[in-house]
């Protein structure tokens, strides 16, 4: 079974420190949902698990299966099975889609074997059909012109063809409309099982509606103010964010 | 300058210069703005150079303003380099071949020391300027203002709370007289004389122009103020002004400048020398407003040091040609330099403007903004010069120009020249043509304004983001002159 | 001042030369050349010798190198096989010498043609023919001297009717003085051609100069393609004068592809003049890939309401490259349209200087011209130059250009990184992304020419890296 062990991370971005002890474990088969008010640290703690250069670790270890990721380049962290879905995936002029994830597949198959294109296109196919994405697609640059649902819906695709251990989801509801998120999280769901584990960052409660994880972690400048099941997203919902501020922060630092 | 002046109309003037002859009978719109300055006065002058340029012509001037032997010794090479050099046609308008240098007068003045009070300035004078309304302005939003005359400062003060700041501001020939050290150290190292053909002019016979030092960490509350007046026919302007911001100071300057609109062309060309030491900021406003007669040549530069700023907002009206590109040399790092420019280009005008950054330093940013009207016949050039060197990183510019024209016989260029090199930085130049959209005249129209009052306001509206970095006294002064510069232009 | 003789053994090494070259009386032994060319020939001569070569001063070689265009140490070779006239291996090229192995030019990924002209130097090596069902139809496609003798006529009105004005004049009348080489397409009115024509240009020999002129000539709504693509024989130094000839008459669609891979020590200098005609549609492509110091001057003029020009640059410049771009879009009618968009990635210590102005004629309202450079860094000691002008005389019009020098983004790196590509893989991916803005010009029309120019650059690309 996968491990995703966070032990003790403190993280800047230059020297400002963002993230400031913290620690999580995510074992295959889970999803755990990270919530908290902006600024609180939360696209940073999943930035810098995948590796993004303006992050810097000043503290404490990510561990994938016992390994630390951080000697890692980014490129390598996703071949080891950290897939990060963007809040904003970046738009690519001039590299189409089918090109860019061939690539991405053939990155992660031993050196000297050749994919099977053919194989790879029906798989390929296939997902697009389940994301109801239009195969067209395929030709088109990444990202470039797709609307906001369109974009995340690709990010699931592409996460679905690169079969990640850990899959970091990054405020990925942000801007879907609920056709669109319904889609998104048919995605995930699909995805679930042992060998399979999720991080699922977002600002709002309805989300978990759709993807119910096993756990919520409540993230408060830098560090988890509360964790608990499912029944906390909920409780969040119902009091806001000043709760946490005025009741959860100050408990969880005294 | 005259568009502050509440309520001048052309016929009050003395002698107008342009009314009795037909060459210049202009295009109303052009005229109407340029009439309030549209005036001159006999003036008896106390020193004249005579007519044409000479070695001679040159001692007389340094003569007169009782110069160090060093000073005439850099006018001699100064003429010399002028008179070696071509005009420079192969870029630029053959209309700076109609320019007769033999026929000009280099230094006409009545004084040499430039008087405290308004009441001390000779009557003609004072009236000159009581009708361009600078003391009004002087009571109401200035630090200190230098007038101009001719060749000489007719009029210096700064206001007492400043120079207790040890804030130093007088006319270039005063400050060389009084603060020789401070002077000669930058003197002439922003721009050299050899720059280009006209600055090597005005390094050999200029006079007047502003001297202005701003001690460490000062900042001067209110803009200082210097404000040019041609009077003479056949006279040539050629002040010099050099600005120096000590460290972490802060200062605004803004010229204004006119001139009566005579049959025969006049020359202006002036050389300023702005030097931002680490941290300080300079901030450098023109509305120039001359005559349609009047060949503006001038050279400005500035030089930033460490994580100084300069900026030039710049806004050009009148002259026949103008050819003006201030720019700013980014020698420390951080450094941040600002080109703002706005030009109107009327019939028988050509506005050649531009800006030229210099990054020398690594991380050093500059940003340059440029929006032209051409109306009728008139011609808006846009000359731009972006340079990054070789083994710096992470300078950033970033250049919009943006033409309107009015007319179908308008006509607007667009010169850019961006060097770049290394793969550490950025560059971004976007450039756009276009005439008021017939969609909003008529919108506007349909509401019920005139065709007339719908294009003013789309022209306000094209310059509006501009015209608002001017300080409010000018801001909306600018508003005016185009909307006045406007009228008549439709149909 | 005579005509250096390029048929005549003892000037073999006729040196070509700013100054007079040589005195020997000019004897042309092609007897079927029409007077007019001859006259032409020797005028153009005289006009060389005339011109001065360029200075500091003049403004469109601004930026420019003029050292490198020192011309003395370049010959006009010949080889003996050359001495047979063009005609005679045009009808028979593959029939000749069949003892010897044909010189075979370097060559393209393959792609679908309607024939081709291949030439080693001055000699035609090999041809496709023209199927006889457009043979039949009017189409001429032929070497140059042999479309001269047959069609000469018919074809003077056209030779530098519009000739670029950028600055290389005196080039373009050494071209035009001395052409030994080139081809002629002419398609008549109505008569529409999918695949591409294609021409290899190969220069023969170490500092051999070489002046080929390709003339495209489409009749009222007829529809074809040309590819040149331009090589040496050597590493050596070469002079190359190249002018394309480009013309669109009303409703016509041309497109044509300039693919330049000379010597790595190749001067060479290319004139390509576009003339557009009423709604008539060029589409230009340029690939600039060899060379030491190349220059191209491309002028399109938009002659007529509804005429319209693509203009297209994609250059690769590494090692000590100088690539030197100057173009001209002139607005002559209202309602034209035109679209430039010139590309290059900097490698090593290259450097390109792109020029361009859009002008737009008194007349010329309802104007819709566009123009954008982009300069993308590979290296911290590359140099670019970007001069993207202006020239507006009518008001009723919409011009823009933008010009924009940067490196590869970060973040789109670290996109891809982020799925585990290989940082070398990414890197070449948003390179290969740069490219494709141009070559997907050629999606809808030409999709097999598209994919074997995106091959071709993959692969020049790749060479650069490994270099």
């Amino acid at each position: 079974m996968s491990l995703l062990e966070i032990r003790d991370l403190h993280i800047a971005i230059g020297e400002k420190p963002i993230v400031k002890g913290l620690s999580l474990t995510l074992r295959g088969g889970e999803v755990h949902a990270i919530m908290g008010p902006n600024g609180a640290g939360k696209s940073t703690l999943s930035k810098a698990i995948a590796g993004h250069p303006d992050y810097t670790v000043t503290g404490g270890d990510i561990l994938l299966d016992g390994r630390s990721l951080l000697d890692m380049e980014p490129d390598e962290r996703a071949r080891a099975g950290i897939f990060l879905a963007f809040q904003y995936p970046s738009e690519i002029p001039g590299v189409s889609l089918a090109n860019f994830l061939r690539a991405a597949v053939q990155a992660r198959i031993p050196e000297g074997e050749e994919l099977d294109a053919v194989a790879y296109y029906k798989r390929l196919y296939e997902k697009m059909d389940h994301l109801k994405i239009d195969r067209k697609f395929t030709s088109r640059a990444i990202n470039e012109g797709f609307s906001g649902g369109e974009k995340k819906r690709c990010e699931i695709l592409q996460m679905m063809m690169l079969e990640p251990e850990f899959v970091l989801m990054d405020e990925t509801d942000s801007g879907l409309d609920i056709d669109a998120l319904r889609i998104v999280a048919e995605g995930i769901n699909s995805m679930r099982g042992p060998n399979f584990g999720a991080l699922v960052i977002t600002h709002y409660q309805r989300l978990l509606d759709y993807i119910v994880p096993d756990y919520v972690h409540v993230l408060y400048d830098g560090r988890i103010v509360k964790s608990g099941g499912k029944e906390i997203a909920l409780e969040l919902e119902a009091k806001g964010y000043d709760w946490v501020q005025n009741e959860l922060a100050p408990a969880a630092v005294a | 300058m005259s568009a502050f002046s509440p309520s001048i109309a052309s016929d009050d003037a003395p002698t107008s210069a342009s009314q009795d002859k037909g060459v210049l009978a202009p295009n109303p719109v052009a005229g109407i703005d340029q009439t309030r300055g549209d005036f001159t006065y006999d003036v008896e002058y106390e020193y004249d150079a005579g007519v044409g340029l000479s070695e001679a012509t040159v001692r007389y001037i340094s003569q007169v303003k009782k110069e160090a032997p060093w000073l005439l010794d850099f006018r001699l090479k100064a003429l010399k380099k002028f008179e070696s050099m071509p005009l420079p046609t192969h870029w630029a308008t053959k209309d700076l071949e109609n320019i007769h240098f033999d026929k000009i007068r280099y230094y006409l003045a009545q004084g040499q020391k430039p008087k405290r009070t308004w009441d001390e300035v000779p009557d003609d004078i004072k009236e000159t300027f009581e009708r361009l309304g600078i003391p009004e302005q002087e009571r109401k939003f200035l630090a200190g203002v230098e007038a101009q005359f001719d060749s000489e400062a007719a009029y210096s003060n700064i206001k007492s709370i400043v120079a207790k700041q040890g804030v130093i501001f007088v006319n270039s020939t005063e400050g060389l007289r009084e603060h020789p050290e401070l002077f000669r150290k930058f003197f002439g190292k922003v721009i050299p004389t050899g720059d280009n053909k006209f600055a090597a002019l005005n390094s050999a016979v200029f006079s007047g122009g502003s001297f202005i030092y701003v001690p460490p960490g000062v900042k001067v509350a209110q803009p200082l103020q210097a404000y040019f007046r041609i009077n003479a026919e056949n006279f040539g302007q050629f002040e010099r002004t050099l600005i120096i911001a000590d460290e972490g100071a802060e200062v605004d300057y803004m010229e204004g400048c006119t001139a009566p609109k005579f049959s025969t062309s006049t020359l202006h060309s002036a050389v300023v020398e702005l030097v931002a030491l680490k941290g300080a900021k300079i901030r450098y406003i023109t509305v120039q407003n001359w005559a349609n007669n009047v060949f503006n040549l001038v050279t400005k530069r500035g030089l930033a040091h460490e994580e100084a700023e300069i900026k030039w907002i710049d806004c050009n009206i009148g002259s026949r040609l103008t050819m003006k590109y201030p720019g700013v040399i980014l020698r420390g790092r951080k450094a941040r330099g600002e080109v703002i420019s706005i030009a109107l280009a009327n019939d028988g005008q050509h506005q050649d403007t531009g800006a030229k950054m210099v990054h020398a330093a690594d991380e050093t940013t500059s940003n340059i903004i440029s929006k032209s009207i051409s109306v009728g016949q008139g011609r808006a050039t846009y000359r731009g010069l972006v340079q990054m060197g070789k083994g710096l990183k992470g300078c950033k510019n970033n250049t919009e120009c943006d033409a309107l024209l009015i007319n179908t016989n308008s006509r607007t260029d667009t010169y850019p020249a961006i060097t770049v090199r290394g793969d550490k930085h950025a560059t971004q130049h976007e450039a756009s043509v276009s005439k008021v959209s017939e969609e909003l005249i008529f919108y506007m129209q349909q509401r019920g304004l005139t065709e007339a009052q719908a294009m003013s306001l789309s022209v306000n509206g094209f310059i509006n983001d501009l015209a608002s970095q001017f300080p409010m006294e000018y801001s909306v002064e600018l508003k005016r002159l185009i909307d006045l510069e406007m009228e008549g232009s439709v149909g | 001042m005579p005509l250096p003789d390029l048929e005549n053994p003892h000037l073999a090494k006729h040196s070509v030369s700013t100054r007079a070259a040589g005195s020997e009386p000019h004897i042309d032994t092609e007897p079927e050349l029409p007077e007019w060319w001859l006259a032409a020939k020797q005028a153009a001569w005289e006009r060389f010798n005339e011109l001065p070569l360029p200075t500091r001063l003049d403004e469109r070689w601004r930026f420019s190198k003029l050292s490198g265009l020192a011309l003395d140490s370049y010959a006009l070779t010949r080889e003996e096989r050359a001495a047979q006239t063009m005609s005679q291996r045009a009808h028979h090229p593959m029939e000749e010498e069949a003892h010897e192995t044909p010189y075979q030019c370097p060559t393209l990924p393959p792609f679908e043609r309607a024939a081709t002209l291949c030439f080693h130097g001055q000699t035609l090596v090999h041809g496709v023919e023209l199927p006889e069902e457009l043979a039949e139809r009017g189409v001429i496609f032929e070497p140059l001297t042999e479309a001269l003798a047959t069609h000469g006529d018919f074809l003077r009105d056209y030779f530098h009717k519009y000739p670029t004005e950028l600055g290389s004049e005196k080039f373009t009348a050494l071209n035009t003085a001395l052409t030994n080489t080139g081809a002629i397409l002419y398609v008549p009115a109505g008569v529409e051609i999918a695949e591409p024509f294609l021409v290899e240009h190969s220069v023969e020999g170490e500092h051999a100069a070489a002046f080929p002129h390709t003339l495209v000539i489409l009749g009222e709504r007829a529809k074809a393609t040309l590819v040149e693509h331009f090589t040496s024989d050597t590493e050596a130094p070469q002079l190359v004068s190249a002018v394309s000839d480009l013309h669109a008459a009303a409703g016509a669609q041309l497109t044509y592809i300039g693919v330049q891979d000379w010597s790595p020590a190749a001067l060479a200098l290319h004139s390509s003049a576009i003339a557009v005609e009423r709604d008539a549609r060029v589409l230009s492509i340029n690939l600039h890939l060899g060379g030491a110091q190349v220059r191209h001057e491309s002028h399109s003029r938009l002659l007529a309401p509804g005429a319209h020009s693509d203009m297209c640059s994609l250059s690769i410049a590494h090692g000590h490259q100088e690539f030197d771009q100057r173009t001209l879009q002139t607005h002559a009618a209202p309602n034209t349209s035109s679209d430039l968009l010139y590309k290059n990635a900097l490698l090593g210590h290259a450097h390109t200087i792109f020029s361009g102005l859009i002008v737009v004629e008194p007349d010329a309202q309802k104007t819709n011209a566009y123009q954008s450079n982009r300069n993308l860094f590979l290296s911290p000691d590359a140099h670019a130059d970007s001069l993207p002008g202006l020239e507006i005389e009518a008001n009723d019009v919409r011009c823009t250009h933008g010009s924009t020098s940067y490196r590869i983004d970060p973040e789109q790196l670290y996109y891809l990184l982020s799925r585990g590509i290989p940082p070398a893989a990414a890197n070449e991916m948003l390179v290969f992304g740069f490219f494709e803005e141009v070559l997907n010009k050629l999606n809808d029309t030409h999709p097999a020419l598209r994919d074997a120019l995106s091959t071709f650059t993959q692969q020049k690309f790749k060479a650069t890296q490994s270099a």
